[in-house]
């Protein structure tokens, strides 16, 4: 069988800036264009764009299409808004993931909330079929449209303190749009015939679906629209961004961001293994006290009765040297016991340690003279449950370097920050 | 990443396949990474190299390079020992990616065989491996 490389609609440009370029799920993507650091700086300090047409969309439409994913998705679209559980509602959106009866992970997926019986469901580079499948594989007797976009959608995230500022620039009536938009909220639709598409429009007059989203971990937002609008659009923001030092971002910023803000990656980080025992339990329907789930899910049964104690936590290095994570890799206990696996390693070039606190380029507090000089951070996925500040070695074939078991690494994070104070 | 003609590749320098150059500086001969190297590599963190006194044979690995995305091997292009290491990587390792000829050289080292330099590959040699 022969498989060809896809190319999102940005390729071009890429391809004519020089990005070094490499194969990510399938699509030809920038790793970087001159710098990976400052790329990585650029969004802790003002903005940076990243092309993400890579990723997948599937919708699911009809009246027992709530129905369909609360069977498939593992958060509780009833009830997983904000501190009082309210229900998902329109305009808001919500991270969770697909498992397969063994409470394995299939995809992570962020479900968006439409319109009545309308949802868009948004996942990784090539699984908009295999997503589409399942769904499909479990419609049973219910009322619902299952629709795979894969290719058939543009999306670009623009990520920074920054990015509001920039976008107001390219927005109609940008007022209007961002305020009152929280985290995890959208507004607008990419497709010019749905009702929604008048609530956000670029200034050329392309309807877009902005979302208050991203995977950075800093104040930003995704951006879908139609693919033959998105290269006017990322120019038109580079553009507008130059005052602020926006910088187009490639995949390894993106990855290094992501490790620092303690967001997974699927399929390295979430897997062939029970979707439990991590850093996101905000992902699971948990109850109030966190004893047992909320709703049935497929998956669930399997993660009651688990017999797979592993554990998948956050780790911190010394310093900004790294080892090679995967296969191969290894966490040693204080006994010299090898108790795991490393499954992302990678240096937040935005942080440094001092005096034993971890500061950003980017806190308030930060001492004076401060160097982020970087920190290597990710997850471990271990056979035994660590305490924090626990200090383990992590090793590859080449080195090994002592980490310590954190519950968080790159501080005061925008993703969170109240819109009044970002426009 | 830089077009092959982009690249900057002195004439006076010896390089392997491993993208390694040496430079014959008075008694010793001084060693680094090449401008496709380090183009490859993006931003470099850390440079991690050996004690000076220690001894390597031709192809031995001598430390390595960490870019933002991974940890990478350097391999010796001729044998000999460690006279001395460019400190000034420690605080700057940037200068592999910004002077990859000049400040931002490695090791140094008393060659066993100086015939081996002679071996390595001249510009127009490295441009064809490059070429492939």
């Amino acid at each position: 069988m022969r498989t060809t490389i896809k190319r999102t609609p940005l390729n071009r440009w890429h391809r004519d800036q020089r990005a070094n370029m490499a194969n990510f799920g399938g699509y030809d993507m920038p790793l970087w264009y001159s710098s990976v650091k400052d790329e990585h700086l650029a969004v802790l300090n003002g903005a940076g764009v990243f092309d993400t047409s890579h990723m997948a969309a599937v919708t699911v439409v009809g009246s027992e299409a709530a129905d369909l994913l609360q069977y498939c998705f593992t958060n509780d679209l009833d009830g997983c808004m904000g501190p009082s559980k309210k229900p998902l509602s329109p305009g808001r959106c919500v991270y969770g993931a697909f498992l397969d009866e063994h409470g394995q992970t299939i995809d992570d997926a962020i479900v968006f909330f439409l319109e009545a019986d309308s949802y868009m469901v948004v996942i990784n580079a090539g699984m908009g079929g295999v997503v589409a499948d399942h769904l499909r594989h479990n419609l049973g007797r219910r009322n619902a449209t299952v629709t795979d976009l894969s290719d058939r959608l543009g999306k670009m995230d623009i990520q920074g303190p920054a990015a509001a500022r920039i976008l107001s620039e390219v927005l109609v009536d940008p007022k209007a749009v961002l305020t009152g938009m929280p985290y995890f909220s959208f507004k607008g639709h990419f497709d010019p015939t749905s009702p929604l598409a008048d609530a956000v429009r670029l200034d050329d007059g392309a309807p877009i679906l902005l979302s208050r989203t991203g995977y950075t971990g800093e104040f930003g937002f995704e951006i879908f629209l139609a693919p033959d609008r998105i290269q006017a659009l990322w120019e038109h923001l580079l553009a507008a961004g130059h005052s602020f030092d926006i910088k187009p971002c490639g995949l390894a910023a993106r990855d290094s961001l992501r490790a620092g803000a303690v967001l997974p990656l699927s399929h390295q980080d979430i897997g062939h293994w029970p979707f439990i025992n991590h850093p996101w339990p905000f992902a699971l329907p948990y109850n109030a006290d966190q004893t047992g789930f909320t709703k049935d899910f497929i998956g669930r049964a399997a993660l009651e009765e688990q017999t797979d104690f592993s554990f998948t936590q956050v780790f911190v290095g010394k310093d900004l040297r790294k080892i090679s994570a995967g296969e191969g890799s290894r966490v040693i206990d204080a006994d010299g016991q090898t108790i795991g696996t490393v499954l992302t390693c990678a240096t937040d070039m935005g942080v440094g340690c001092y005096d034993g606190i971890i500061f950003s380029v980017a806190s308030p507090n930060k001492p004076e003279g401060f160097t982020a000089k970087g920190l290597c951070c990710g997850f471990v996925k271990v056979d035994r449950k660590l305490s924090l500040n626990e200090h383990v070695d992590i090793a590859d074939n080449r080195r090994k370097i002592t980490v310590t078991i954190v519950d968080d690494v790159r501080p005061h994070r925008t993703a969170r920050k109240p819109m009044a104070g970002m426009i | 990443m830089k077009a092959i003609s982009e690249l900057n590749l002195p004439e006076d320098v010896r390089y392997t396949d491993d993208h390694e150059w040496a430079k014959k500086n008075g008694d010793v001969v001084r060693m680094g990474i090449s401008d496709y190297a380090q183009d490859q590599l993006g931003d470099i963190v850390f440079v991690e190299l050996p004690d000076v006194g220690s001894s390597f044979d031709k192809g031995e690995e001598f430390g390595t390079v960490e870019s933002v995305k991974a940890v990478s091997e350097l391999y010796m292009p001729i044998g000999g020992e460690v006279t001395a290491i460019n400190d000034a990587l420690a605080d700057e390792p940037e200068r592999v990616n910004s002077d990859p000829y000049n400040g931002g050289w490695m090791l140094e080292i008393k060659a066993s065989d100086p015939a081996e330099l002679d071996a390595l590959k001249s510009k127009a040699d490295y441009l064809e491996v490059l070429k492939g």
